[in-house]
């Protein structure tokens, strides 16, 4: 799925994100490295706790920085903001990797979803660095109730439906519907709060 | 309870990819419809669910790998056609590439066809030509022939040494014939006015030897021509001194191994 945004940085004007994605379509190597430099680390972790394994986390790594620089016009700044695209391209591949699911397959369902899915940033949310981002991220994701964080957890990391993951932790579905659906409030809740 | 309020608790839901496939098509199908509000609240759940890729654990990625990435990068970026979108020929481009190929193919099909008809042409030109060829060889040597027989007629009518003989004509009206033998040349049996044998019928010259149990020696056949004029011309005859007579009778088209009909004309060696 790809996912553009709407946030209150583009609608200002060209966040710099976007600067340096546009750069791209210029073939500017230092664009890139910026890009790959300032991301890297965030989505190789997203992708190594998918995957579970360094090799294959890699591999997925490579494979999303170079659909960057091969497809930078599918990102467009005018929809959303950058990094949620970013990192949602990352755990759709990551998650195809663990589901191996084939290339063409991938590429089919990317064509239709990625393009056309949209992100809207709340009002609250501010341009934080990736590192105060990550430290506000992890310690509201803490604070939530285990079972919540759980199932969470499970739908992210590993792709799960609500039915699968109410079979993985032997409850009740409604139950697990719950959990998510609380937690997420919770979290942007928190997220708001914390701004 | 609105339309929208039975989507409500799905939008995390959908957002995080949980949903089971009914309640999935649901919210798509109602999306479709093109409820903003609806797709404004999904949005939204989006980029929440996004955040969650913040509690992955920290890692970092080897520098081999960006080792790895930035060299492929600079190696594409030479490539001026890296970033292109996947390559959509446009209709017209791809209407003119079509059209070009069936021009091309159609030239090409052309051309081997102007080829192959040239060639037949020229294969029909050569073979005319090498029947003329012959015709005109058939006709040199028939002329050759010809010269070659009159050369010897001439021969053998101007040597004041050649033997005479008068061919009489037997029981029929037709004016006697000459033949005159020359030893060197060969013989020449002339006359004018010469009655036309039977259809498919030639006459046919005979050596008469002296030898009385010898059978008729068969010579050369011929017919006059429609003026009725008989020139015939027998090279390398027998010794004469072995014939007493010569003498012509009327024999199927291609001649007779020995007479089949009454002579016509017959003459005496002197």
């Amino acid at each position: 799925m790809f996912l553009a945004a709407i946030s209150p940085m583009d609608e200002r004007g060209a966040s710099p994100d976007a600067a340096l994605v546009r750069l791209l379509l210029q073939n500017d190597v230092n664009a890139f490295e910026k890009i790959y430099d300032k991301y890297c680390r965030i989505v190789y972790s997203l992708v190594l706790r998918i995957v579970q394994q360094s090799g294959p986390a890699e591999e997925v790594v490579q494979d999303v920085f170079l659909q960057l620089w091969r497809n930078s016009a599918q990102y467009d700044a005018a929809r959303g903001p950058f990094a949620p695209w970013l990192l949602t391209l990352a755990r759709n591949r990551a998650l195809d990797t663990l589901r191996l699911k084939s290339e063409r397959q991938r590429r089919l369902e990317n064509q239709s979803d990625e393009l056309f899915s949209v992100v809207v940033a709340p009002q609250y949310e501010k341009e934080l660095d990736e590192k105060r981002r990550g430290e506000r991220v992890r310690s509201l994701v803490g604070e939530l109730n285990p079972q919540q964080k759980r199932a969470i957890e499970l739908a992210y990391f590993q792709g799960l439906s609500h039915t699968e993951i109410a079979a993985e932790l032997k409850e009740p579905l409604g139950t697990v519907k719950s959990w998510i659906r609380n937690g997420l409030i919770r979290l942007r809740e928190s997220l708001q709060a914390a701004t | 309870m609105s339309n929208c309020d039975q989507f409500r608790e799905m939008y995390e839901a959908y957002a995080l990819g949980a949903l089971d496939v009914p309640e999935r098509d649901a919210l798509e199908a109602h999306l479709a419809t093109g409820c903003a509000q609806c797709a404004k609240s999904v949005a939204e759940a989006r980029w929440l669910v996004s955040q969650l890729a913040y509690t992955a654990p920290e890692a970092s990625p080897s520098d081999m790998l960006k080792g790895r990435l930035m060299q492929k990068v600079r190696s594409e970026a030479k490539s001026p056609s890296h970033t292109a979108p996947p390559t959509r020929v446009p209709y017209w481009l791809a209407a003119g590439i079509a059209a070009l190929l069936l021009i091309t193919f159609y030239t090409s099909w052309r051309e081997h066809q102007a080829r192959e008809e040239l060639r037949a042409s020229n294969e029909r030109s050569i073979a005319h030509m090498e029947e003329e060829r012959a015709a005109v060889q058939q006709k040199i040597t028939a002329m050759e022939e010809r010269m070659a027989v009159m050369r010897r007629e001439n021969a053998i009518l101007s040597d004041p040494a050649a033997t005479k003989i008068t061919l009489m004509p037997q029981k029929i009206q037709a004016p006697q014939l000459v033949a005159m033998w020359q030893h060197q040349n060969g013989i020449v049996v002339t006359g004018q006015k010469v009655p036309m044998p039977s259809a498919h019928h030639v006459l046919q010259l005979w050596l008469i030897p002296k030898d009385p149990g010898a059978k008729p020696m068969p010579s050369m056949t011929l017919r006059p021509d429609e003026n009725g004029r008989l020139v015939m011309v027998v090279a390398h005859p027998p010794d004469p001194g072995g014939i007493k007579a010569l003498a012509i009778t009327e024999e199927p088209e291609g001649g007779s191994a020995q007479p089949t009909s009454a002579i016509r004309w017959v003459g005496a060696m002197t």
